[in-house]
């Protein structure tokens, strides 16, 4: 049997290493995903202070920390039974969307735009952000650079710190803001919504204009047809911040709506020999394999999996792109991964929306930010949509606060079957006869690609080397064949 | 010359955290240094080369890991270590960055001028807030190649 060997390993999201096997005749026979889990995270919180969560799982991730930070503080209202005044809700919020704004622009830009603004065959040297700035102008750099420079400074303008916030307490938050930043947020939030419009504009102009690229989302090699994972607001409308959690079969229909603290009367974990890491999927379905469909438990939480579970966008320029996309794609649900990216920028739009909306809310300056809790802890749950996914975190403490139990759910997680199975459908489209290049295994990895894939940790030691390593073996283990991508 | 002595690093991940733990220990000892600024950061790519605006030098501090003894220390320059190909980071590598934030008309260091200090990890996947002996020992040498890298600047000058 023929091994392919991709091993994306990265800085940020600790390492993943992807495993074609080919059999006799060179077809794919299986793919597999592997993640080296970090070690210990539960054991590590347990007999800590239960307030000291929102910082140090903050910590665990260099991607999302403003993720991990708000799904913790709230899993500490819960558990200190406390609701946050309005004011608190909305700072949080705000935070939130300024959060999302960045880190989906740099996905867009510096990740995934590349394959579609240069194309998937494109040499790999050119398939980078420079090759965008190349192709499209020299401006971009400025206006990406800006939006990520702009996120930055206000999330560490209204969280304290621009590393790791620490801002969130169970009932509130540890400041506010006053009129003078106020107006600095609007301003830069309305510089925001310009960029989004200009990201789906470029995305309309470059990636639907070309026949190939929209033919390349429709490709079937690409298609999974499963559940949707997202969180909706009363309205059923996309929230990140707070909301009931909304599932949605594979033909679209509403099949739960609950709220994250009863996580697992409809979530279950599956385990494989092969990983450490398990595969959340949905208990009252059943766990029947790596498989689509209405009869597997295997559901998505990503861009495009909350605008299919959600009825719309809550505000009218996101709105107006979500009803062009799925007319576009032939109505909902949509079910094609590569238009994961298409939904990211509109989600993008939706989080520029939303943060002047924020921004410009009389009540967003109140000086009642926080209230004290003085309940006695015991169990709690907090929830939020991370960029890559529904994050859960779930805690148990004794009398005093001290933390017996930690359970949390990340982003990524809840993907770790249909990311598995897209790349698999991926690389037996594409590969055939033991026949592999380049632009095909870019392909393969744009399956793996699309869903931003992050697997919880900051673990960013500076690399000996990082290359795209294809081992081909043959039958008995021998190498045949080794590429080696390095971007020069 | 305006130099960034950057420690990066997780604190919660064992060796992981060593490029803060050096820096720890060169912030009390460069006080006196009104053209060196002491920090530290978590993150690559993008977010380090924003890190960088405004510096004419950097010296990054941070675990590294190339299969040599734990606690090895590799003094390199940011070109000489071989770049990866990205493919799924949330970020690009930092050659990539510098070209973008150069491109935008950023102030950066030269590539020349970013050097790189790191010291061989022995383990970065587990959770905990002490590095194994090897790399904790390497700390003081690590220290002491900072200040070697200032103090010939300073000669030179």
């Amino acid at each position: 049997m023929q091994r392919i060997s991709i091993d994306p390993i990265t800085r940020l999201e600790g390492h993943g290493k992807i495993d074609i096997f080919l059999d006799e005749e060179g077809e794919v026979a299986n793919a597999y995903l592997q993640i080296p889990e970090l070690r210990g995270f539960e054991r590590f919180c347990v007999g800590r202070p239960a307030e000291d969560m929102p910082n140090l799982t903050a910590r665990i991730c260099g991607v999302c920390p403003e993720a991990h930070h708000l799904a913790a503080t709230k899993a500490l209202d819960a558990l200190f039974h406390v609701d946050p005044p309005p004011t608190a809700k909305k700072l949080r919020e705000l935070f939130y969307s300024i959060f999302y704004a960045t880190d989906h622009t740099t996905h867009f830009y510096a990740l995934s735009g590349p394959d579609f603004v240069m194309g998937p065959d494109s040499p790999a040297a050119e398939r980078n952000i420079l090759g965008v700035v190349k192709k499209v102008g020299m401006e971009i750099a400025g206006k990406v650079l800006k939006m990520r420079r702009d996120g930055h400074a206000l999330i560490k303008m209204i969280g304290g710190r621009a590393v790791h916030p620490n801002w969130g307490l169970p009932g509130g938050v540890s400041r506010g803001i006053n009129e003078e930043q106020r107006k600095e947020i609007e301003q830069l939030g309305r510089d925001a919504v310009e960029f989004a419009k200009f990201s789906l504009k470029l995305f309309g102009d470059v990636v639907l204009a070309n026949s190939d690229f929209v033919n390349l989302i429709k490709n079937d090699a690409y298609v999974h047809r499963t559940y949707n994972m997202g969180t909706v607001d009363k309205n059923n409308k996309v929230n990140f911040y707070d909301g009931m959690i909304r599932v949605v079969g594979p033909d679209g229909a509403e099949f739960a709506r609950y709220e994250a603290k009863d996580y697992q009367q409809h979530i279950a974990e599956h385990v494989e020999p092969w990983t450490y890491l398990k595969f959340p999927y949905l208990k009252k379905i059943g766990w029947k394999g790596f498989v689509d469909g209405a009869d597997s438990g295997v559901y998505k939480a990503t861009p495009l999996s909350r605008l299919n579970a959600a009825d719309g966008m809550a505000t009218p320029l996101a709105q107006a792109e979500y009803e062009r996309m799925y007319e576009t794609l032939g109505g909902k649900p949509v079910h094609n991964t590569l238009a994961t990216h298409w939904a990211r920028l509109i989600e993008l739009l939706y989080a520029a929306e939303h943060w002047v909306e924020l921004a410009t809310d009389p009540g967003i300056t109140g000086k009642d930010y926080r209230v004290l809790p003085t309940q006695k802890p015991t169990e709690g749950v907090g929830s939020v949509e991370a960029p890559r996914g529904t994050l859960t975190h779930h805690y148990t403490t004794d009398d005093r606060g001290i933390l017996t139990r930690v359970n949390l759910v990340v982003g990524t997680t809840n993907n770790y079957a249909p990311i598995s199975m897209s790349v698999k459908k991926a690389a037996q489209g594409l590969i055939h006869k033991g026949q592999v290049t380049e632009g095909l295994l870019n392909m393969v990895e744009m399956a793996f690609r699309a869903y931003d894939p992050c697997f919880g940790c900051a673990t960013h030691s500076l690399p000996g080397q990082m290359p795209l390593e294809v081992t081909l073996r043959g039958p008995d283990g021998e190498i045949l064949r080794r590429l080696t991508q390095f971007v020069p | 010359m305006k130099t960034l002595v950057l420690g990066l690093g997780n604190p919660l991940v064992t060796d992981d955290a060593v490029g803060l733990r050096v820096v720890e220990q060169l912030r009390p000892r460069l006080t006196e240094r009104a053209d060196v600024e002491v920090d530290v950061d978590y993150a690559g790519g993008l977010r380090l080369m924003e890190r960088l605006v405004g510096y004419d030098r950097a010296i990054i501090v941070d675990a590294i890991c190339t299969g040599a003894t734990p606690g090895t220390l590799h003094c390199l320059r940011a070109d000489s270590v071989p770049t990866q190909h990205s493919a799924s980071a949330h970020d690009v590598n930092l050659a990539t960055a510098l070209d973008l934030g150069r491109q935008a008309g950023a102030h950066l260091p030269k590539t020349a001028d970013i050097l790189l200090v790191g010291i061989e990890a022995e383990d970065i996947l587990t959770f905990c807030e002490e590095c194994t002996p090897l790399v904790q020992a390497a700390i003081p040498r690590a220290v002491e190649a900072v200040e070697a890298i200032l103090s010939d600047e300073r000669n030179s000058l």
